[in-house]
């Protein structure tokens, strides 16, 4: 087993014993996470929109990257009911080894739970923790125009495109809100991706999948967000 | 969103398919002290080796390239004994042929799928199809050649 395997199995066992440590404590803390506490504040504490600014930076900066946005209910906050929709880019353009293109664009989402874990919950800066399940489907473009088979030395045309591919992956998130003046909010998060479903085109692995990053079995990502409560 | 992963390739990334040696009677031949060689001619006429000199009591074995997306590769064979005398024979293998993709940072490939054999019959009594499928597996021989008695 190698290091990153090692870690890996780390990881996803520290993250099946924590949620389940959530949702099978009968102690005050289980159910403190899912009690509503008793003040005047209104269940209903309006919604907010934010924007990542990570993804764009690693798109013009790199050959892959995000644009991506999220709308989060915000119940008592406490509870943070989101829907994050982004659209992913990859154009990885003639490798300088293996003369490899791969390209992709496709739209994913996500839906998930941000749990506010500070102890008094109505401040106007937070710490979440929480979860999302998320999807995308997607088709990649696999080139390489000097493709010289190495024996019979003639030019191959490895030209395949559209190759339809998908994942379902779960993330566990960890992140901070600050707010910086009014409704404006400044946040970051780090989020641990398990890859759960997936189709692989038939010409073997998609090397970038649209929300996920990287293809490999988990991933772990970081956003910086701009968030605007309405 | 950033990110931090890795993709490695696989070690063994070499597609190839192997060749075992067999007698007549389907036990396992060596060369001895006979010797092997293997070429085949390329699209624009030209002559490459495939497998030089082989030879010894542990040759129960070769390895081929197949072509990337040639219908049908051609190999020619040459067994010399150690009194001089020679063999000649060719195969033709035809294949079927898909791409294949590990990761941009992994030399982009073909795998096969083996749909015929024939051969001369020179030096080979029977070539079986043992293995159709050819990727990077080569522990196990795609072809058995049950050599003719060359002595």
């Amino acid at each position: 087993m190698t290091h990153r395997q090692r870690t890996s199995c780390f990881v996803s066992r520290l993250a099946v014993s924590l949620l389940l440590l959530v949702l099978t404590a009968p102690s005050a803390y289980g159910q403190k996470i899912f009690r509503m506490e008793k003040d005047s504040i209104p269940f209903f504490r309006g919604i907010s929109l934010s924007f990542d600014l990570v993804g764009p930076v690693m798109l013009m900066a790199s050959d892959h990257g995000e644009y991506e946005g999220a709308l989060r209910v915000n119940l008592h906050d406490q509870w943070f009911p989101v829907f994050e929709l982004g659209i992913g880019r990859a154009n990885h353009e003639e490798d300088e080894v293996t003369g490899l293109t791969y390209k992709t664009t496709a739209p994913y989402f996500r839906l998930g739970m941000d749990w506010n874990v500070m102890k008094n919950k109505h401040l106007p800066n937070r710490i979440f923790a929480g979860f999302r399940y998320a999807f995308t489907a997607f088709k990649a473009d696999y080139i390489n125009e000097n493709l010289i088979d190495p024996v019979y030395q003639y030019k191959v045309l490895y030209d395949i495109k559209g190759v339809s591919c998908s994942q379902q992956w779960l993330e566990l998130v960890f992140g901070i809100d600050a707010q910086i003046y009014g409704p404006i909010h400044l946040g970051w998060n780090i989020r641990y991706l398990r890859r759960l479903f997936y189709k692989d085109g038939d010409i073997g692995k998609a090397w970038y999948v649209p929300g996920f990053g990287i293809n490999d079995k988990n991933n772990f990502v970081g956003n910086f967000n701009i968030i605007i409560d309405i | 969103m950033m990110a931090c992963a890795s993709l490695d390739c696989p070690v063994n990334n070499v597609v190839a398919t192997r060749y075992g040696l067999q007698k007549p009677d389907g036990t396992p031949d060596t060369m001895g002290v006979d010797t092997l060689w293997a070429w085949t001619t390329r699209p624009d006429g030209t002559e490459v080796s495939l497998v030089n000199r082989l030879c010894g009591t542990k040759a129960t074995y070769f390895s081929i390239s197949p072509s990337y997306t040639l219908p049908e590769d051609m190999v020619c064979l040459l067994v010399q004994n150690d009194a001089g005398t020679f063999w000649k024979d060719t195969i033709w293998v035809t294949k079927e042929d898909y791409p294949h993709f590990e990761g941009v940072d992994c030399k982009a490939s073909y795998f096969h799928t083996i749909t015929g054999v024939k051969s001369t019959h020179r030096l080979i009594d029977t070539v079986i199809i043992n293995k159709k499928t050819v990727d990077y597996d080569t522990s196990t021989a795609h072809f058995l050649l049950r050599l003719k008695a060359r002595r």
